[in-house]
């Protein structure tokens, strides 16, 4: 007796202990994108549509030319954009929904996200300030700290650079993305995204939905030998021989 | 596992439809899909590089001679996906090769179909296969 109420006191303790960490989900693993393409997904999962982006006045005028060489591509089946084709990565928020699975890595103090294409990798620090846009170097994937909200994982990141664009849009260099992230279900993962920028009139708000992958490993992607240009009339070439 | 496995393929067979053509990869659009040309010959180089796989053989012009051509492939991961790897094909493999050709008339094309020394024939899992003729 005098053994096992002890025990039983600490594993109550431990279990008080553990508990702040169980409360919050585990989304270590690789995802990749729900639905998949020609699959019809479950309303209580799938992404809501992207919808335009609200520019004000002053900037609109480049986002519709831009949407409009876009559309002619498509049509033309060229890519969307030219980064892939100059084997540049997408950069946030554009690598969310990448062309490949994804895998996230998650300790409780960072949590790194690697997209497959190009080895995409953004790094979430726990619980830290988010700088000022202007007190970090523009990159690719900026500067992300993330906070746990209950089960919701809330990122924040700035310092994007204005040449990275998602969907051929323009945004200033203080652009701010939210995203709110949390399992729907055990192999359902949503990120609800929150665009805010001065040269928005509103947020652009959307969401992606991922499913895990049961048994994948992430592949190496190293662009080591593009042989394909865009020649001076945009149209994308192929070198022959090295 | 099953099901893992039946998703890849589903996968492949979309990854192309990639009905979000916003997703489209690289240009394919650089490719005659109107028509194709079939080559018969012997494999010099298979290159398992991304962006992309290049596939190079010395394929019987039917003159006696030989002609060198190139062809593009998707990426390893892909491909990997849809069952080839890095051995599938190896320099002096006598192959059968249907591929989309070059617009600007360069010596080579876009991989559609490959006929292994077995006999086997693989699909490299071309994006939109569906719009690329095989005519030859």
């Amino acid at each position: 007796m005098t053994t096992i109420l002890p025990a039983l006191l600490l594993g109550v303790g431990l279990a008080g202990l553990a508990a702040p960490a169980l409360a919050q989900p585990d989304f270590s693993g690789t995802w990749e994108r729900y639905p998949a393409p020609e699959e019809t997904a479950d309303p209580r999962y799938a992404p809501t549509p992207i919808p335009d982006p609200q520019l004000k006045p002053e900037h609109r005028a480049e986002w519709e030319a831009g949407q409009k060489i876009l559309a002619e591509r498509l049509r033309e089946g060229q890519p969307a954009g030219d980064n892939y084709v100059h084997c540049i990565p997408d950069g946030m928020p554009a690598m969310m929904m990448g062309m490949f699975p994804m895998e996230v890595f998650q300790r409780a103090e960072q949590i790194n996200i690697t997209q497959e294409a190009f080895n995409q990798t953004r790094r979430i620090y726990m619980n830290q300030t988010l700088p000022n846009w202007d007190e970090v170097d523009p990159s690719f994937y900026g500067r992300s700290v993330g906070h746990w909200e209950g089960d919701t994982l809330v990122v924040e990141t700035t310092g994007i650079k204005e040449n990275v664009r998602f969907r051929w849009t323009p945004h200033s260099g203080s652009m701010k993305i939210t995203e709110r992230i949390r399992l729907l279900a055990p192999d359902i993962l949503q990120d609800q995204i929150s665009i805010d920028d001065a040269y928005l009139e509103k947020p652009w708000t959307y969401s992606y939905s991922f499913r895990r992958m049961q048994d994948y490993k992430l592949q190496e992607y190293i662009c080591e030998d593009n042989r394909e240009y865009v020649d001076p009339d945009g149209n994308t070439r192929l070198k022959i021989g090295k | 596992m099953k099901f893992a496995r039946e998703h890849y393929l589903a996968a492949l067979a979309c990854a192309a439809t990639l009905a979000a053509p916003l997703h489209a990869h690289h240009s394919f659009a650089m490719f005659d899909n109107t028509r194709s040309v079939t080559l018969h010959g012997k494999v010099t180089e298979y290159q398992w590089t991304n962006p992309h796989v290049y596939l190079d053989i010395d394929a019987e012009d039917g003159k006696g001679g030989t002609k060198h051509y190139t062809m593009e492939m998707t990426s390893p991961n892909m491909l990997h996906r849809g069952g080839w790897s890095s051995r599938t094909i190896k320099p002096g493999d006598v192959v059968t090769a249907v591929m989309s050709p070059l617009r600007d008339g360069q010596p080579g094309g876009l991989l559609l179909q490959l006929t292994l020394p077995n006999g086997k024939t693989m699909l490299p899992g071309v994006p939109n296969a569906q719009r690329y003729k095989i005519t030859s």
